[in-house]
């Protein structure tokens, strides 16, 4: 015996639940349009979106049969946001990758792209130089290099001037460099340098002492002797020497400064970046230059870039292919500098005068300080599980950095770490 | 939240009612007004059931396999619960920092509202501006004060060289392991003003009376406050000591803003790391969504089982008027 209202609430709740799933599952199944649009998704900010969006306007032109529909989305939620549409599947046919690109494709969550690189006739070691291998996991490539640039010494012309120095240069090494530091340091007023507390920057050390974070089997190695001397010199170069702002210390310049800043309001005489730092330099009152970064024992210096793939849930990886060889290819790529927004790829773009003499740069911008560090990039190593390896990194050396202290101590522990993390 | 515990008041007194009377067909009107608690209901509902309830479940489901979001998961049991409980140095870590916070934070902001709202509710000049003034950081986006508060906390900053004065060396407040919770702490007390508004509502609900009552027989205004203002506001101070706890338990935005910009959230060394912190790491950052979701349920037990032990305990000290025979 059912009772008509505890039918009723049953079938109210039935109804409910029905509602709820179809809910669901409408969310899961969100549609995407079967009229060949490609979605390609980067991430950045305006400068990023607009170059982008012109490059894109290049090849619709040139391919009219080809739409790309781009989707900027801001740096600190890209990697969430697209986890989220791969997941949901719903991932886009192009998307922006990254030093953490092997986590995608450890998980099968790109498409090869080798078959395609040989049938499209891309020969990717002239048009890339040794950046093309960059997204090789496993002996297959799973990204193009699109814009590529190693990280530089910015000086400040007029301080070192003042100082009596000669500007730095390929062939300095981590002495010369400390020496200009000290020199050009003003105790508690302006330092010689804006520091190496971020991976590309001590890393590079490490690599110039003839270290390896992993080694070519695999395994992590950051506690070899190399890398603590390289870490201990980074550190000490703020705690022992102080010629390098302490945490303290920029804390004190105002809220998230760094070297980038520091750089800009003249507080620190050479800070070691990407090309982006460029762009804030356009305006400032003093004389500056950029030099590929000084060596140790063997030239080594990091490098910034990114590179473009396809997704698994892309339908039709072949004219998505086209669409990225065109975008990686000589005109799409001169945008990319012509905008001023980073370093592009290709080689044949960095070579050109486009490149070596922009309009927007100041007279006698040494831009080809980055084809001159292209030569000695090391290759950092993209492992599957990049995301944990920088965090034990930054976990660990928290209060190191802040307060000073033994590099080998330290290290030691994140080579326990790193052990368990990779595989 | 408060859907969330109306809900199952509001099934039980259906029950009740329909145990009461199990065979009486219902009226037209009774039914007329079933169709529309349906009808009302709806929107929440659905939203409950798939938005919530259904991810809830799910989530129940993937705290028990190893999953990275893209490949299909891989039941494991209990293995991610034994992994945070026994395995991980660093959940044990975010669960005592989110402790620490919780039960200094909230405390201190509950007495600094009251202690606010007492101060607001005196008959001096210029009253409504000091409400506003106290209010107003409860407005202000949580960025911008986090940014106020990177300058107010450097190391040669205004608080330490307030702390100067007095001989105190300050010290590194965001840059020290010690030091950040307690500045998180500090950031929490500035948003005292929200309880504080609440607070001097119910202050201002309190019989005049009563006060006068007390006076007569001679009570000192410290006495009047104990006897007559503190039961009277109980129920306002145990709402917002379950909320505050909730609120606590979940920190994430305040560490997120405070400690990216150093490249590690909850840093230095863990030391600011707070559970949703090190789920939300967990679940976008290193691809591991069974372990994340296993932080989530855990998270979830704690808050339940403070949340049981304010509740328990409230008959103690927690007076409603209505509940005086």
């Amino acid at each position: 015996m059912v009772d008509q209202s505890r039918w009723r609430r049953g079938a109210g709740l039935t109804a409910a639940a029905l509602i709820g799933l179809a809910a669901l599952t409408a969310c899961g199944s969100g549609g995407s349009d079967d009229d060949g649009t490609l979605k390609m998704v980067v991430w950045g900010g305006d400068l990023d979106k607009e170059t982008y969006q012109a490059r894109i306007d290049l090849l619709e032109e040139a391919n009219p049969d080809i739409k790309v529909e781009l989707q900027l989305i801001p740096s600190d939620q890209y990697a969430q946001k697209v986890q989220t549409m791969i997941a949901g599947g719903d991932g886009p046919d192009i998307m922006q990758v990254a030093e953490n690109v092997n986590s995608y494709s450890s998980k099968s969550q790109l498409v090869p792209l080798d078959e395609y690189i040989e049938s499209s006739g891309l020969d990717m070691d002239q048009r890339f130089g040794p950046a093309g291998s960059l997204y090789t996991y496993e002996e297959q490539t799973y990204a193009i290099p699109d814009r590529s640039g190693a990280m530089i010494l910015y000086y400040n012309k007029d301080l070192f001037d003042a100082a009596g120095l000669e500007y730095p240069t390929a062939e300095w090494t981590q002495e010369d460099a400390q020496a200009a530091m000290e020199k050009l340091t003003i105790p508690g007023e302006k330092w010689g340098y804006g520091g190496a507390g971020w991976w590309p920057q001590w890393w590079s050390f490490a690599y110039q002492n003839g270290g390896q974070i992993i080694d070519d089997s695999g395994r992590p190695t950051v506690n070899s002797p190399e890398v603590v001397q390289a870490l201990q010199w980074a550190n000490d170069l703020a705690h022992v020497d102080h010629v390098v702002p302490t945490a303290a210390e920029y804390a004190d310049m105002g809220p998230d400064m760094g070297g980038d800043p520091a750089f800009a309001a003249q507080t620190v005489a050479m800070n070691t970046t990407g090309f982006w730092a460029i762009g804030g330099l356009k305006d400032v009152d003093f004389n500056w230059g950029i030099a590929p970064l000084w060596g140790g024992q063997e030239q080594a210096v990091s490098a910034f870039g990114s590179g473009l793939a396809i997704t698994r849930d892309a339908e039709d990886p072949a004219k998505a292919f086209e669409a990225i060889d065109f975008l990686t290819d000589a005109e799409a790529q001169t945008v990319i500098i012509d905008k001023a927004q980073d370093v592009p790829a290709n080689l044949e773009v960095q070579q050109s005068d486009a490149f070596l003499t922009p309009a927007w740069a100041p007279e006698g911008l040494e831009m080809n300080a980055f084809g001159e560090s292209a030569d000695f990039i090391f290759r950092a190593p993209f492992i599957p599980e990049w995301n944990e390896m920088q965090a034990a990194f930054s976990d660990s050396l928290g209060e190191f950095w802040n307060d000073g202290g033994d590099a080998q101590a330290e290290l030691d522990a994140i080579q326990t770490q790193l052990d368990s993390i990779i595989q | 939240m408060t859907n969330a515990v109306d809900a199952p008041g509001a099934v039980r007194s259906a029950r009740r009612a329909g145990r009461r009377a199990p065979r009486r067909k219902a009226s037209r009107r009774a039914r007329k007004e079933a169709m529309y608690f349906w009808l009302f209901i709806s929107p929440w509902l659905i939203g409950f059931l798939g938005f919530l309830l259904g991810p809830m479940i799910a989530s129940v489901y993937i705290s028990l396999t190893e999953w990275d979001s893209f490949t299909p998961p891989e039941f494991v049991g209990f293995a991610n619960y034994t992994k945070a409980l026994t395995e991980d140095p660093v959940f044990w870590k975010a669960l005592s920092n989110t402790f620490y916070y919780a039960l200094v934070s909230v405390p201190l902001g509950l007495v600094i509202g009251v202690w606010l709202a007492n101060l607001l509710n005196k008959r001096v000049r210029g009253r409504k501006l000091f409400r506003t003034f106290i209010y107003l950081p409860t407005l202000v986006p949580l960025v911008a004060t986090a940014m106020v508060f990177k300058m107010v906390l450097a190391p040669s900053g205004p608080l330490n060289e307030l702390l100067g004065w007095f001989g105190v060396q300050g010290p590194d407040w965001l840059l020290d392991a010690t030091w950040i919770k307690p500045a998180l702490v500090v950031l929490s007390a500035w948003g005292a003003g929200g309880a504080t508004v609440l607070l001097l509502s119910a202050m201002n609900g309190i019989p005049r009376e009563l006060y006068e009552a007390a006076e007569i027989d001679g009570a000192s205004p410290w006495r009047q406050f104990w006897s007559v203002t503190f039961p009277q506001i109980t129920p306002v101070i145990f709402f917002n000591l379950i909320m505050g706890l909730i609120g606590a338990f979940q920190i994430f935005s305040q560490v997120y803003i405070l400690t990216v910009a150093t490249g590690s959230v909850g840093g230095p060394n863990n030391a600011s790391q707070m559970m949703v912190t090190l789920l939300f790491r967990e679940a976008f950052s290193f691809y591991h969504f069974g372990y994340a979701s296993a932080i989530a349920w855990l998270l979830f037990l704690v808050i339940l089982a403070f949340t049981l032990i304010a509740f328990r305990t409230a008959r103690n000290w927690v007076f409603y008027e209505t509940e005086v025979r």
